[in-house]
């Protein structure tokens, strides 16, 4: 933990931060640390000079191109990692050596390896290292997880996850150039399974405890140099359920309603998370958006991004993780969790790839 | 000259079929029947033939919203069967995702290669200037060379555009000029300069609000086949700054139906008519500016997708 520069900011309780990469997500975590009370950003780093610009047009006074350059001239209590994955090892640690916590975009690393090397220098550091493993921030998962712990379905033999989006290529009118990096296995460190299967396993280890792959698939619907497809059928020991588990990038994207889909079958019942979802984004939408209105007269907090559903969760998220940097304590979601979300994402990608002959091997050594 | 566009289609049913080869055997028979109908000057000589299929982008074939490689294998099957013609497919890409990754994506060098043909890129093309008086302007094209003096078979998926119009036979090949500035007259221009020998229109699986499969194919003259599309997606060929010059002189299409499949050409317009691509996702400006005047009202933060291009 950085209690040097902690120190100096308990007292005011302000901390100050840096966001390196302001692209789509990164503007999210830039514009919901612009809205939290008591802290503040001091400066972003970002390679495109119009984002630069969208950073400054926000409010940031302070752009660098080089995120290395921001860490190593700003004095930081954190930053947020939202660079490529392939900068993410990289950026933690230029942060270790500055003494800056960091909350990291998942994936944390492009593998275990990578995630290790990160780990050991945030540790040799004393930095802390939170991941922005979202899905379980948002309201309809906490219904889930809220009924399950609560017993209403009883012992849950099986569970379905799917999540579902449009991915780099994105869907017609074609009208931007896809991120290179996202189409580029070097770069990206996998397709869908790292890209979005990761968010499933870390919410399937928030309800299950920890998960052992038992077989799984991947599959490309374009000749794509990643897949863009991964189904994987995982245990959970602990509590004795069988999941499936897809996702996809292969699907347009219907805004707001996001294809996300997690069922758990109990003895007494099901829970689905589109129990928890709202009948009518737009009218929910508009409840939230009066109640923030409101809030001018009661002298209360607005519930920042709440007409938006989803970004809310990403304001959670990080809001959590700036939190345990005030407080002293490990991040809710820490390098960890993100390291054995990363290890379950290889443990499918090695069992996809294994041939019949490896899999009977494999069979014959069990029995 | 004939204005007769031939249509045929596969005795498929079903789902989507992933592996191109099975879908170019399926395709193979109604291919064969309108080419065998339309392509005779193509098949009688053997210069070089260049495909044109709408490869502008890598959406998913399945989509309809371009050609799907395995009619372009279908008709590169038929010349290879009846002529020792050297083939070659043409892939325009765009200014979104380059020509190589988008022809790798759609799977096109595996097909050249089955069919021992070539794909060409555009950019790697000596190209020609050429000039055509489009009502009365005089309008400066840059083609590659290659599609001036080969035989082009220009090869369309059903579809809309963007703004609404059909894609066709005129705007695919308008993407292979370097000058066009966009206007109806440099995309008339471009097509008129190509001169395609004959165009395929890939209606297997159109797009007009969703997919639709409908396993047909059209095949006759460009301009003819432009007005087919036109039709089946409820267009008016009036209200289309491009199609209407090139239409208006013209007399009326005449649709011959081939082969063993069955194709009802008024359900496939009843299908289609009026369709749209998708929505593009960008929120309304009214929706975006009443949003950042809650914002400031509610102290809340605008999302970057709300931000309306500031």
């Amino acid at each position: 933990m950085n209690t040097t520069l902690l120190g100096r900011d308990s007292d005011s309780g302000t901390l100050d931060i840096g966001v390196l990469g302001i692209g789509n997500i990164g503007m999210v975590h830039l514009k919901s640390a612009l809205a939290m009370a008591n802290v503040d950003v001091l400066a972003v780093a970002d390679a495109a000079p119009e984002n630069r610009n969208r950073a400054e047009r926000a409010g940031v006074s302070r752009t660098y191109e080089d995120y290395a350059t921001l860490l190593e001239s700003e004095e930081l209590d954190a930053a947020v990692v939202a660079l490529p994955p392939f900068l993410h090892a990289d950026a933690v640690e230029v942060a270790a050596a500055n003494d800056v916590d960091v909350f990291v975009e998942k994936p944390l690393a492009r593998s275990t390896a990578e995630a290790d090397r990160l780990l050991e220098a945030a540790d040799a550091a004393g930095i802390a290292v939170g991941v922005d493993h979202t899905l379980r921030y948002q309201p309809d998962m906490k219904g889930v997880k809220t009924d399950y712990d609560d017993g209403t379905v009883g012992h849950v033999p099986y569970a379905s996850i799917t999540r579902l989006n449009d991915g780099p290529l994105g869907r017609p009118p074609a009208r931007d150039a896809p991120p290179e990096w996202a189409l580029d296995p070097d770069a990206a460190g996998g397709g869908s399974l790292l890209e979005l299967g990761i968010h499933c396993f870390d919410v399937l280890r928030w309800l299950f405890g920890d998960l052992e792959v038992e077989c799984a698939a991947i599959d490309g619907t374009l000749d794509l140099p990643v897949e863009d497809a991964a189904t994987v059928l995982l245990r959970a020991p602990e509590t004795e359920t069988i999941i499936s588990l897809h996702c996809g990038s292969y699907q347009w994207e219907e805004l707001p309603e996001v294809n996300t889909q997690l069922r758990l079958e109990g003895i007494a019942g099901t829970i689905s998370n589109e129990d928890h979802l709202p009948e009518n984004f737009y009218a929910s939408a508009a409840k939230s958006a009066l109640t923030n209105v409101a809030t001018r007269a009661t002298g209360d907090e607005p519930d920042v991004f709440g007409p938006t559903f989803y970004l809310r969760a990403h304001y959670d998220a990080l809001a959590d993780f700036l939190e345990s940097v005030r407080a002293g304590s490990s991040p809710p979601v820490d390098g960890e969790d993100g390291r054995r979300t990363l290890e379950l994402t290889e443990e499918a990608y090695e069992r996809a790839t294994r041939t019949d002959d490896e899999e009977l091997e494999s069979s014959e050594v069990t029995l | 000259m004939d204005r007769r566009v031939c249509v045929a289609a596969a005795d498929e049913s079903g789902g989507w079929t992933p592996d191109v080869r099975e879908r170019t055997a399926a395709f193979a028979r109604p291919v064969e029947a309108v080419l065998e109908a339309t392509a005779d000057s193509i098949v009688a000589d053997d210069d070089g033939v260049t495909i044109v299929p709408d490869a502008h982008y890598p959406f998913h074939p399945s989509t309809g919203v371009v050609t799907d490689p395995a009619v372009v294998g279908a008709i590169c099957r038929f010349l290879t069967d009846r002529t020792g013609t050297d083939l070659s497919v043409a892939v325009a890409g765009s200014e979104h995702v380059d020509v190589d990754r988008t022809a790798a994506f759609l799977g096109y060098p595996e097909l050249v290669d089955r069919f021992d043909a070539a794909l060409f890129d555009p950019a790697d093309e000596p190209r020609t200037t050429v000039v055509r008086d489009v009502g009365g302007r005089s309008v400066s094209t840059s083609i590659p060379t290659r599609l001036l003096d080969e035989r082009v078979i220009v090869v369309p998926t059903l579809r809309p555009t963007r703004t609404g119009q059909f894609a066709g036979v005129t705007r695919t090949l308008s993407r292979f000029d370097d000058r066009s500035d966009g206007s109806p007259e440099a995309t008339i221009a471009a097509a008129d300069a190509i001169e395609p020998a004959l165009a395929v229109l890939d209606a297997t699986t159109a797009y007009g609000d969703d997919p639709h499969a409908t396993n047909a194919v059209f095949a006759g003259p460009a301009a003819s086949v432009d007005a087919v599309g036109a039709s089946l997606l409820g267009r008016s060929i009036d209200e289309d700054p491009v199609l209407k010059p090139t239409l208006e002189t013209e007399p009326p299409v005449e649709i011959e139906r081939i082969g063993s499949g069955a194709v009802d050409v008024e359900s496939i317009r009843d299908r289609l008519s009026g369709g749209r691509l998708p929505a593009t996702g960008d929120a309304h400006p009214a929706v975006t500016a009443a949003y950042r005047l809650y914002a400031a009202v509610g102290r809340d933060a605008v999302p970057p997708q709300l931000e309306g291009g500031r």
